[in-house]
């Protein structure tokens, strides 16, 4: 289990970006590929792409973030990659579906955005559940789920 | 240890951990606490503790009174609206009654913060926590696993409290830990009889490999 105290710096920084290419080259880059919420945490215990288990306890001034540097050293890396946002778009038919939508959503505390005519839900579990949930507008054809 | 030493120590140390307790009303939260407790002083954690109540100091009192830990190491937040806003929507008051622990007695290795009872949809905001339980109980039917509320699947761990009551309100417990396995996808449950500290070595255990990695 590798302990890890702190954020050494970030892959856009020009130094750690030289450094990281080069180890790169010979392979020597692991990721701890994380979800959007486990980026949140300051602890957490995860597996990078190469097996490596890592005990992360960061201060709360640092935040996990696509790129955040964990190990620059003895000729290997650990970067970390935030996995995209899987997103439900949904199109209401009118605005009285619309309205309900939006109510719905709220009530849910879903995190959403909105994309023009489009509310699109920000997925932290299977979309069944989600879609579950909406039964009532979907069934009869108020809310249309798109592609997202 | 002087001021200026303890506060290299700070500043050498990531803060601590800080671990979330939610459920529904009378579940056993409070309980719970009162069995994490003495667990974690044994194992030599420096600990501390927030509760939330709605319009008391109900928990924090009965906590402080317990002679568990120093009074002076919990402290109430009185959320004064639904519990779920002080531990999701808007924390301040949690971070702030948190940071002000770790302020007087750090470095502190966890901060055990119970949310005021609430429904099934209540969850805690990562920005508050690192780590949190969900606690329900057999007496609340054995239904309520599969009903898929937002606290039970999106919780780090979920513990079943009062298995012992299981047979007095016709339960079925496997059935309880099968359907939550299925709707977590696998991520724990624990069983707990807080009244007698059956399965509570295991939530000790597993809030110490999860967030303190300190075995």
């Amino acid at each position: 289990m590798l302990k890890i105290d702190h954020i050494l710096g970030f892959a856009t920084e020009p130094a750690v970006a030289e450094a990281l290419h080069d180890l790169e080259h010979r392979g020597a880059v692991e990721y701890l590929v994380l979800s959007p919420a486990d980026t949140q945490r300051h602890r957490l215990r995860a597996l990078t792409d190469r097996g490596t288990e890592c005990a992360i306890a960061l201060p709360r001034a640092q935040q996990l973030a696509n790129g955040a540097v964990l190990l620059l050293e003895g000729g290997r890396a650990i970067v970390v990659r935030m996995s995209e946002i899987e997103w439900l778009a949904l199109e209401p038919r009118d605005a009285a579906a619309a309205l309900e939508l939006g109510y719905c959503a709220g009530n849910m505390h879903w995190k959403v955005e909105f994309a023009g005519a489009r509310l699109r839900i920000a997925l932290q579990g299977p979309a069944d559940s989600y879609l579950e949930r909406l039964a009532h507008l979907t069934r009869d054809g108020r809310v249309a789920v798109q592609q997202a | 240890m002087s001021a200026v030493a303890q506060a290299a120590a700070r500043s050498a140390h990531p803060g601590a951990a800080r671990v979330g307790i939610g459920g529904p009303v009378g579940s056993g939260k409070t309980a719970l606490l009162e069995r994490l407790i003495p667990r974690f002083r044994a194992r030599g954690t420096n600990i501390a503790v927030i509760t939330n109540d709605l319009v008391t100091r109900e928990d924090a009192e009965r906590v402080r009174r317990s002679g568990l830990i120093d009074p002076a190491r919990v402290l109430a937040v009185e959320t004064g609206a639904c519990p779920h806003t002080a531990i999701r929507e808007d924390p301040t008051l949690n971070l702030q009654a948190a940071d002000a622990l770790e302020a007087k007695f750090g470095p502190l290795d966890l901060i055990l913060i119970e949310s005021g009872g609430d429904n099934l949809a209540s969850t805690f905001s990562l920005d508050l926590v690192d780590y949190w339980l969900f606690v329900i109980d057999t007496a609340g039917g054995d239904d309520i696993p599969r009903k898929r509320g937002l606290g039970i699947v999106q919780c780090d761990l979920l513990v079943i409290n009062k298995v012992d009551l299981a047979p007095y309100v016709r339960v079925d417990v496997e059935r309880m830990v099968r359907e939550g396995g299925q709707v977590r996808q696998g991520r724990p449950i624990l069983l707990t009889n807080c009244h007698s500290g059956e399965g509570v070595d295991a939530v000790v255990e597993r809030i110490g490999a999860d967030v303190l990695f300190d075995r």
